[in-house]
């Protein structure tokens, strides 16, 4: 089928063994009426609450991976490092001055006020030491298990463009995301389940909405899927219409799946015909096991307690860090729970320019308790073993305010801080250093392409080598560049 | 056209030429000669000399795919049978289904060329347009949503689109339609159409917060990813070149050294998002006039006006007790302040505003009056406030602002926004504003400072302080514009809602706004009377009958002539084709770096097209237009080999399901190579020759043996040729994702086939920073009509055509993914449009079979699958339908793979 030949470049096929791999679906087709069975079957589960079974069709990677999977909380809007993770005892000392000597403004209002020591103490914590503000004291628990990364750059002040970057390695729409590079790369693990999970805020989506996870010039079946997390069920079209009755819904699925079988046999040799027929088995089967991935019923009391999900502020989040945990279980390669939304009034994200502490109150108050939870849980599950936890931002925030006498601060590209925990990465680590008032990164720099460098490796692929030709370029998560933090790896 | 004889006589020598000529200056090596082959002159070449299998002779298309096979050992196909091709073809010219009739017809028709009157009746239907604009759009990456960030819509993109589908239909000659899309705006004598075609440029993602910020280096870098997508648009499209790959360094694989990059970037720096008025040269002359004569009549009222009320304030004055200073002029609107709170003129105090002794107070951030909406529309306007400033180190705040009721556009006096103790006047984004060569402020918190900020209704913007000129006058590049009645409204004391820090610490004394630009006199006339209290009231008493009755003539011609103003104010139509400047001399950029220019390049075209001079005679500083123009001559030109070979192929793709050329926006050394380079040569020499009619083209290729063949695999040509890169067979393939819908809707009878015009919005919208999406399903007419008309926006993608490879808008796709998913499958079985075109195709099968279930079962077939229904299939259906209906009958139809495949 011309499906199968889609997109391999020319000539380059035998180079890349990812580039020749095979479609998302295997193109066995199963007897007559196993659409029929296959819904029938998720029917039953549904009810008797058994996750349906979980064929696996990954492709393997190539190199022993240290992470099987991904979680990634992205923070929208722009975490400040100054507030969070990067202590600097020297902006205590030069609290008020001017900011000189580092050039260009670097904000997005360009108003540079005087510098500001971070409006939250900092404690050291664990056996690590680490240093963590009186923001986050749920996460700084969790200290001994992350590992920091403190002089990262973005290209971007501008906040879309950033974090296009963080997603997907460029500043512009229509690139593949990294959760869409994943499941080009690695596939699924449970093909009962989407491979690329977005939990958005229930707040409201980030700004851009769907283009946050497209997979750009990648087949379709890579986009990330966001599950609806307000109400109703996680995606469109998930339910059998009420008006069809399940055996009717039974009989004409074995109708149909008799009539497309005769089409496949009466035109053999085309798998595309084959593939369609599992793509009903597959869906019939999604009819069950997404609504039991996403359902809390089974957790505990406690577990839901420690989540969050007993108290307002943490409610929401909460339940998606939670069913974060539930879909990595089940296989899912890539979920991506999104802290925070668009830029209206009042804010719903990280976007601290006019009051910092007044921001970040509100948005810690939703986002740290949560994360600490799922870090904690996938450690006690063993999860954490074989997953690679991922927190970022798309950029950190100005060590000066925002204006004279104002207490808020813009938009800094230029440092800020990211953490890893689990599969593969040394805990209780920091890596990379900014300078003295956290302007610059100052030693150890690290780009966002090798930020997703290391990540591929983690889950055992070469970021140079994981390839797709659109438009005359072997295109990459990291462009034409990225180098693996080595000084990070356990 | 030339005779074709001596052009391909010159070619050839040209060709010969060629070789020895050394490689292009800067390029980097290629290692394969064969890499370069689309650049080479297309020769027409021969046809092969091979015997042909029966019925495959007299199309060119087949001489070249039967030797081809015949060199492999590979046999074609039989013919497929009429009803198999009838549907592959009309899918093909128009994206729909035959209808039954249509299929009986052809199926009758006995006549030898019956084939080919049904290719002409489908050439010729506007459909065909819609389908094949479809592809062209997606090529072109049209979007109408500006993306990033804000994703707003971008209400006037669809005439581009229209555009298309009426080119395409027209057979209009692809050299003007390529022309067109590069310089239509300004080739003479330019039309509606030429303007909007030149939405090509534009018509991509475009990044409006990183356009407005702060930061010059991050503004330039934002200036120069826009410039890589349009030239990048520009080389894929028609040049099938990634000329983009060579914006930070040469060409890796193709001779385009960076320098040619920047040269062609040159041609199209000019070029800048937006929207323009669409109309042509002599349309616009006639609406200019029209204008300019309504706006000296208003003038000419306003003049009167202002005499006749300067008159009655001098009698009024007369009137007042000796010493009292004369009036300034009558203003729209006036502040005063009272004693206390309850004595405002107008409006509401916010955030702690207070009024007291006569002045309002703002003593902290939040506080501040707001008025009520304007009465009237406003454009050129004066603003003007006595203010006493608390503090001289404060940032940000305004004196005086009309914002409209979103936010999104404010004009204000601002001070110390931008510079330290400056006023300026401020806007969304800067874009009105400019900084001043003034003084710094020193008036303490007890003077009282009056300034005046004047718009003309030639976009200049002048400032006065205390009634003198405050820096110069200046004309903002995007001009004036607008506030609505019953939507702006003024404040005093912020900026604009949202900002940073909008706030002004002090004192308001007065303030006033003016529906028309004062002249410098009467500023300093409004200055020196303190907005003495002779009212509006008081100069109307000032008037005798006369005076007032010519003071009313004047009002209503003033209306007349605003009212003309406002109708003249801008054509018909409105596309987001973009604006142009006279940009700067373009400097080529050291690794592609803003921060690292280097030489100054003149606009040309690409050097690596040997048989055309690259050089545009172009002065590095050349008038904008002309550069363009220059650009778009090189491009159609015939000896330019490139754009006949690209169309050429993927006209070829999308009715054969892959090019001869397998990357048809790279024709390029990382690109494929051809399957059939002689065939593409082939057409593409006839089609320049034939006068670039895409008509002629779709009638050779859809009329030829090859396209006509059976799609029925045979194993030993697949263990041969398993691509069918050779055409043993007929490529069978899915649906494209507005195919499936448009069919369904066909085969129900719900399809409305309204032609152009805005597109139809299938989603409520909601804006939180970003504009948000809410998609919904409705089955009325406007929501009927085919796929090509749906709002095609960013972030409100629909899941169903989402799953069915519906590209990103944003990327430039000349080749859609196909896949299979589960939740392809969900779509199909599970939402309510599905759900209604079953039961509709029900609905309209009983109706044709009158209420007889057995005959609307086979009707359903014939709608749906173009064929009837064999026996068994005939028994089973029907059975299914008496158990559960026949709509679920129907459901099975349009979930089929029969449905949603071509064979």
């Amino acid at each position: 089928m011309s499906a199968e030949r889609l997109h391999r470049p020319p000539d380059l096929g035998a180079m890349s063994p990812l580039l020749s791999r095979r479609h998302f679906l295997s193109a066995g087709a199963n007897g007559i009426g196993s659409v029929a069975l296959a819904w029938l079957l998720s029917r039953e589960q549904a009810r008797a609450g058994i996750p349906a079974p979980a064929p696996a069709s990954s492709r393997p990677p190539r190199f022993a991976p240290k992470a099987k999977r991904v979680v990634q909380i992205f923070c929208c809007g722009g975490v400040s490092h100054i507030e969070t993770f990067d202590h600097k005892p020297e902006l205590v000392r030069m609290d008020g001055r001017s900011l000189e000597g580092k050039g260009e403004n670097l904000g997005f209002f360009g108003q540079p006020g005087k510098l500001m020591k971070s409006v939250y103490e900092f404690r050291q914590h664990g056996r690590s030491g680490s240093w963590v503000s009186s923001l986050l004291p749920n996460l700084a628990r969790c200290a001994d298990d992350l590992c920091f990364i403190h002089s990262m750059t973005a290209k971007s002040n501008n906040h879309t463009p950033a974090t296009f970057q963080m997603n997907s390695g460029f500043t512009l729409n229509g690139f593949p995301c990294m959760g869409a590079w994943l499941s080009y790369g690695l596939g699924t693990e449970n093909e009962n389940l989407p491979a690329f999970v977005v939990l958005p805020d229930p707040r409201g989506l980030p700004a851009g909405g769907s283009i946050n996870w497209t997979s750009g010039f990648l087949p379709a079946n890579h986009q990330g899927v966001p599950f609806r997390t307000r109400s109703g069920d996680p995606i469109a079209d998930l339910r059998t219409p009420a008006s069809v009755t399940a055996e009717a819904r039974a009989a004409d699925l074995g109708m149909l799946a008799a009539m497309d079988r005769g089409f496949a046999e009466a035109n053999a040799g085309d798998a595309g015909f084959a593939a369609r027929l599992r793509s009903y088995e597959l869906a019939a089967r999604m009819q069950s096991s997404i609504p039991e991935a996403t359902g809390l019923d089974g957790e505990t009391e406690t577990t839901k307690r420690l989540y969050g999900i007993d108290d307002p502020a943490t409610k929401g989040f909460g339940r998606n860090c939670l069913m974060a945990r539930r879909l990595l279980e089940r296989g899912v390669r890539f979920v991506q729970v999104i802290n925070g939304g668009a830029f209206g009034s009042p804010r719903i994200n990280w976007d601290g320019h006019e009051n910092l502490k007044e921001n970040h109150d509100t948005q810690a108050a939703t986002m740290d308790r949560p994360v600490a939870a799922l870090i904690q849980d996938l450690k006690q599950r063993g999860l954490l073993e074989d997953t690679l936890f991922v927190w970022s931002t798309e950029f950190g925030r100005s060590p000066a305010t925002q204006g004279i006498g104002s207490p808020g601060r813009d938009h800094h590209p230029s440092a800020f801080t990211c953490f890893l925990a689990g599969a593969g990465v040394k805990p209780g680590h920091h890596h990379g250093s900014s300078d003295e008032i956290g302007y610059f990164a100052a030693e150890d720099k690290v780009t966002v392409p090798d930020f997703h460098a290391t990540i591929l490796h983690l889950l055992g692929i070469d970021h140079e080598k994981l390839t797709f030709y659109h438009n005359g370029i072997n295109r990459r998560l990291t462009d034409v560049h990225g180098e693996v933090v080595r000084g990070i790896l356990s | 056209m030339k005779p074709l004889g001596n052009q391909i006589a010159r070619w050839t020598r040209m060709a010969s030429w060629l070789a020895l000529t050394p490689l292009l200056h800067g390029a980097p090596a290629v290692q394969d000669a064969s890499a370069r082959w689309a650049l080479q002159p297309v020769v027409r070449p021969a046809l092969p000399l091979v015997q042909a299998p029966p019925g495959w002779t007299g199309n060119p298309v087949d001489a070249f795919v039967s030797a081809r096979l015949h060199e492999a050992g590979l046999s074609p196909s039989p013919t497929a049978d009429r009803g198999t091709l009838v549907r592959r073809v009309t899918f093909d010219l128009t994206g729909l289904p035959p209808s039954p009739e249509e299929t009986d017809a052809f199926e009758r028709d006995r006549r030898p060329d019956a084939y080919e009157r049904l290719v002409d009746r489908l050439l010729a239907s506007p459909r065909h347009g819609e389908r094949w604009a479809r592809h062209w759009l997606d090529v072109v990456r049209f979007t109408e949503s500006q993306g990033f960030e804000y994703d707003r819509l971008r209400d006037n993109a669809w005439p581009y689109r229209d555009y298309v589908v009426r080119s395409f239909n027209a057979d209009k000659p692809y050299d003007l339609f390529m022309r067109e899309q590069i310089a239509g705006d300004v080739l003479e004598p330019v039309t509606a159409d030429g303007i909007i075609a030149t939405s090509l440029l534009v018509c991509g993602a475009w990044d409006q917060a990183g356009n407005s910020q702060a930061n010059t280096t991050q503004r330039a870098i934002t200036r120069e990813e826009e410039m890589e997508d349009l030239v990048s648009v520009v080389g894929q499209t028609f040049l099938g070149l990634t000329i983009n790959c060579a914006r930070c360094h040469d060409h890796k694989f193709d001779p385009v050294p960076s320098t040619d990059y920047y040269r062609v970037k040159a041609v199209f720096d000019g070029v800048r998002h937006g929207e323009r008025p669409v109309e042509g040269a002599e349309e616009a002359k006639v609406r200019e006039a029209a204008r300019s004569q309504a706006r000296a009549d208003l003038a000419e009222a306003q003049a009167a006006i202002a005499r006749i009320e300067a008159e009655g304030a001098v009698a009024a004055a007369a009137k007042l007790p000796a010493g009292t200073r004369p009036p300034g002029p009558a203003a729209l609107a006036r502040w005063t302040f009272g004693a206390d709170t309850t004595q405002v003129s107008d409006g509401k105090l916010e955030g702690g505003a207070v009024v007291a002794g006569g002045r309002l107070l703002l003593p902290a951030a939040g506080a501040f009056l707001r008025s009520s909406p304007l009465d009237r529309d406003l454009r050129e306007k004066t603003l003007e406030a006595w203010v006493a400033l608390a503090d001289l180190d404060q940032r940000g705040g305004a004196a005086i602002s009309v914002e409209t009721a979103d936010g999104s556009m404010f004009d204000a006096i601002v001070f110390g926004e931008r510079r330290p103790r400056r006023w300026m006047a401020g806007s969304e984004g800067h874009v009105r504003t400019q900084d001043l060569d003034v003084p710094d402020e020193q008036a303490g918190p007890a003077a009282m400072v009056h300034l005046a900020a004047v718009y003309s209704a030639d976009d200049r913007i002048a400032l006065y302080r205390d009634g003198v000129p405050y820096g110069a006058p200046y004309k903002p590049s995007g001009g004036l514009r607008t506030f609505k009645a019953g939507d702006a409204r003024v404040a005093l004391g912020r900026r604009h809602q949202g900002g940073g820090s909008p706030w002004l610490t002090g004192a308001i004394g007065r303030a006033a706004l003016y529906d028309r630009a004062l002249s410098a006199d009467e500023v300093a006339a409004s200055f020196r009377a303190e907005g003495a209290s002779i009212t509006q009231d008081m100069i109307l008493a000032g008037l005798d009958p006369a005076r007032r009755r010519a003071r009313e003539d004047a009002m209503s011609r003033a209306k007349t002539a605003r009212a003309a103003i406002a109708s003249s104010a801008k054509p018909v139509m409105t596309a987001y084709a973009g604006k142009r400047e006279q940009p700067a001399p373009t400097k080529a950029l050291k690794r592609g770096d803003v921060k690292s220019p280097g030489e100054i390049v003149a606009p040309s075209a690409l050097s690596a097209v040997a048989a055309l001079p690259a050089d545009l005679g172009l002065a590095p500083d050349a008038p904008e237009a002309g550069r363009r123009i220059g650009f778009a001559a090189w491009l159609a030109d015939p000896r330019n080999p490139l754009p006949a070979r690209v169309m050429v192929n993927r006209v070829w793709q999308a009715h054969l399901g892959q090019g001869l050329v397998t990357t048809p926006s790279d024709l390029g050394a990382s690109g494929a190579r051809p399957s059939h380079p002689e065939l593409l040569d082939r057409l593409a020499s006839d089609f320049v020759a034939g006068g670039w009619s895409l008509k002629a083209l779709h009638r050779i290729i859809v009329t030829s043996a090859a396209y006509r063949q059976s799609s029925a695999s045979r194993p030993e040509a697949a263990a041969k040729d398993a691509d069918d890169t050779l055409l043993w067979r007929f490529p069978p393939r899915r649906l494209e994702a507005e195919a499936v819908r448009d069919s369904m809707l066909a085969v129900s009878g719900d399809l409305n086939l309204q032609l152009g015009g805005p597109s139809f919005r299938p989603f409520t919208t909601s804006e939180y920073g970003a504009m948000f999406y809410h998609l919904f399903d409705k089955g009325d007419a406007e929501n009927n009509r085919r796929t090509v008309y749906r709002m095609n926006i960013h972030s409100g993608k629909e899941p169903l055509l989402d799953a069915f490879d519906c590209p990103d808008p944003s990327v430039k796709t000349p080749r859609r993914g196909i896949t299979t998913t589960p939740l392809q499958a969900l779509g199909l079985m599970n939402s309510s449009f599905v759900q209604r075109q079953a039961g509709g195709l029900a609905e309209r099968s009983r109706r044709l079979a009158r209420g007889d279930l057995s005959r609307a079962v086979g009707v359903a077939y014939r709608l749906a699958l173009g064929r009837a229904a064999t026996p068994a299939e005939q028994a089973l259906a029907v059975a299914a339908a008496q158990e559960r209906g026949l709509a679920n009958v129907c459901w099975v139809l349009l979930n089929s793979t029969e449905f949603v495949y071509v064979r």
